[in-house]
């Protein structure tokens, strides 16, 4: 079973149609979510909107129980999927410069993507920076690349790492995910209201 | 004052809804595909094509562009690419639908246009350096990331919101 | 009064959901855990099995050996004894009862030859072949006839009478050819062509990655 196409159920030639209903479904729900809306976005590191947040950790829960339960009951591998590949340093220092522009641009370039579409001039803009900075990377490559390839630790999953049981992690990060949730509705009702 | 009746100009869907969707979208995806959703690897590709058009030798000498350039097909060709334009689309019903389409900067009314759309500039800067340096952005590498457990995946969505956080302050004017 | 009841259980809605996520989370944990199955399916087995492919006839192994095809690793599933007594040039022993040792899965597990599978007919050979076509082991093919028909066939081919087709004459010949240069001497010979028996080196395997068969690059 599934995965569908690596395991060849559906053949491979389908798969530029299918990226597009993919994304199709994937823009429809960011934009409905308000991920469209920089204001929005940014609320969750000032405490007035914790759209992205809830969004984001219901959206991991989901996905991540459902696999696991497709993976028991044989519907899906889960050895099958993609890992995102590990590289220490490079997802530390990355991630550092990718929160220092969300919090500047009030963006990411999926959200960013979204808001182009309903034609918001600051996403244009925020398009524009981010190919600007692809660029800038591209071009400093060789300055870059011991960050870029260093540090490789291989296709990884936390149960590789820390040698946990993926079951008792997801259910104590469910728990986590919720406890989230409670506190930050109750932050929001203490911070002031900013409309947007 | 009228504070009390003041609400936000658009009524989005309950987050926790969305969410939910958006996971069911996931496992979709993974099901589908075996592997996430992306969106920086949309933006470069284009700069990829773009450089590669106007300077093919350049492209072809940098060790990075390199790995993306094939002879025989287009770097457009590319899974993101479609996906990204689905992207484009999607958003495109949705606000059609709910009527938020239209040329607008939105800002703080404390800031000028004109310093938002500097600071969304230099945001991109930095978000599109961190995403390469990291090898994804939010999407990719933190949300597919974490749906399958991958460590990198929780790495990046703690370094993203943890800074996030830690220079939040200095941007509040932007925002508040 | 129903509008009431309403309201009163949309309020609780977020902490049902959050009930409802916990159950879930923690079905995971408790469900009873079994070990998944490993390798291919039995449909799939037979399907294999049963497909002639998987055997090699005595003469077409005798052909690649002599053009020293490349690609090709024999493997002796006999024991060690009758390994050491007799056995086709540059094979690997690899005994039966030892197939599943670990030390023996690099040269099971890889796909860069194509691993040939004998025993004294094809019974071991066989049984041997469907272990490993059951772990997922790839090109893996087996001798028909073993070493009997090996010797049969190619060592010892039997003369054709006169009134056989001109294709066993041909055949003949090749087999002839062949088991002089697996170093059978023939009377008619005069010098006598001895090539020195090579001793099994078993060749370098290079393993492949089990599992983790990533298909597709990666995200953004």
């Amino acid at each position: 079973m599934g995965p569908l196409i690596p395991n060849g159920i559906i053949p491979a030639d389908w798969d530029s149609i299918i990226a597009i209903l993919i994304g199709l479904v994937f823009g429809f729900v960011l934009e409905a979510s308000g991920f469209s809306s920089s204001r929005k976005l940014a609320g969750v590191f000032y405490g007035y909107d914790f759209a992205v947040l809830k969004v984001f950790f219901t959206a991991a829960l989901v996905a991540l129980i459902g696999l696991y339960y497709m993976d028991y009951l044989g519907y899906a591998d889960i050895n099958l999927m993609y890992v995102h590949p590990t590289y220490l340093w490079g997802a530390i220092i990355g991630g550092a410069i990718m929160g220092v522009g969300f919090v500047a641009g009030g963006f990411c370039p999926g959200t960013s993507i979204c808001a182009v579409a309903i034609g918001k001039v600051d996403a244009i803009v925020y398009v524009i920076g981010i190919m600007i900075g692809v660029l800038i990377f591209s071009e400093l490559f060789f300055l870059f690349q011991p960050l870029y390839e260093g540090s490789f630790m291989g296709n990884i999953t936390l149960m590789d790492s820390f040698g946990i049981n993926p079951y008792w992690f997801i259910f104590i990060f469910t728990i986590l995910a919720i406890g989230i949730f409670a506190l930050s509705d109750k932050i929001r009702s203490k911070v002031k209201k900013v409309f947007y | 004052m009228k504070i009390k009746t003041q609400t936000n100009r658009h009524i989005y869907w309950n987050p926790y809804f969305g969410g939910f969707l958006l996971g069911i979208l996931i496992i979709f995806t993974f099901y589908i595909t075996g592997r996430g959703l992306g969106a920086s690897g949309a933006m470069k590709s284009s700069v990829v094509t773009i450089v590669d058009a106007v300077t093919h030798s350049h492209a072809a000498d940098n060790a990075y562009y390199k790995q993306f350039i094939s002879e025989d097909k287009s770097s457009m060709n590319n899974w993101l690419v479609f996906e990204t334009l689905g992207v484009l689309i999607g958003a495109f019903i949705s606000g059609g639908l709910s009527g938020r389409i239209g040329w607008r900067v939105q800002h703080s009314p404390k800031i000028t246009s004109k310093r938002r759309l500097a600071f969304a500039l230099g945001g991109g800067v930095l978000f599109g350096l961190g995403a390469q340096i990291a090898r994804g952005c939010t999407s990719g590498a933190a949300l597919s990331g974490m749906a399958v457990l991958s460590t990198g995946g929780f790495i990046t969505m703690l370094a993203i919101f943890g800074t996030g956080f830690l220079v939040a302050y200095f941007f509040r004017k932007n925002w508040i | 009064m129903v509008k009431k009841k309403v309201a009163k259980f949309l309020a609780l809605r977020y902490k049902i959901l959050a009930l409802i996520f916990i159950i879930l989370a923690g079905g995971l944990v408790l469900l009873p855990k079994y070990k998944k199955h490993e390798g291919i399916k039995p449909e799939e087995l037979l399907n294999n099995v049963i497909n002639p492919e998987r055997y090699i006839s005595t003469d077409a192994l005798a052909h690649k050996i002599i053009s020293k095809d490349p690609s090709i690793l024999l493997v002796d599933v006999r024991s060690e004894e009758d390994y050491n007594n007799y056995t086709i040039s540059n094979a690997l022993n690899i005994p039966f009862s030892k197939l599943l040792n670990e030390e023996n899965e690099i040269y099971l597990n890889q796909d860069q030859y194509d691993l040939v599978f004998f025993s004294n007919d094809n019974f071991y050979a066989d049984q041997a072949w469907i272990l490993c076509n059951r772990l997922g082991y790839k090109n893996i093919k087996v001798l028909e006839g073993g070493i009997n028909q090996w010797f049969l066939t190619i060592l010892n081919p039997p003369v054709p009478t006169e009134n056989m087709a001109a294709i066993d004459f041909e055949q003949y010949n090749f087999r002839k050819a062949a088991s002089m240069h697996f170093g059978v001497a023939y009377p008619e010979q005069t010098k006598e062509v001895k090539e020195p028996e090579v001793k099994a080196v078993p060749k370098k395997v290079v393993t492949i990655e089990k599992k983790k068969e990533v298909p597709t690059e990666g995200g953004c």
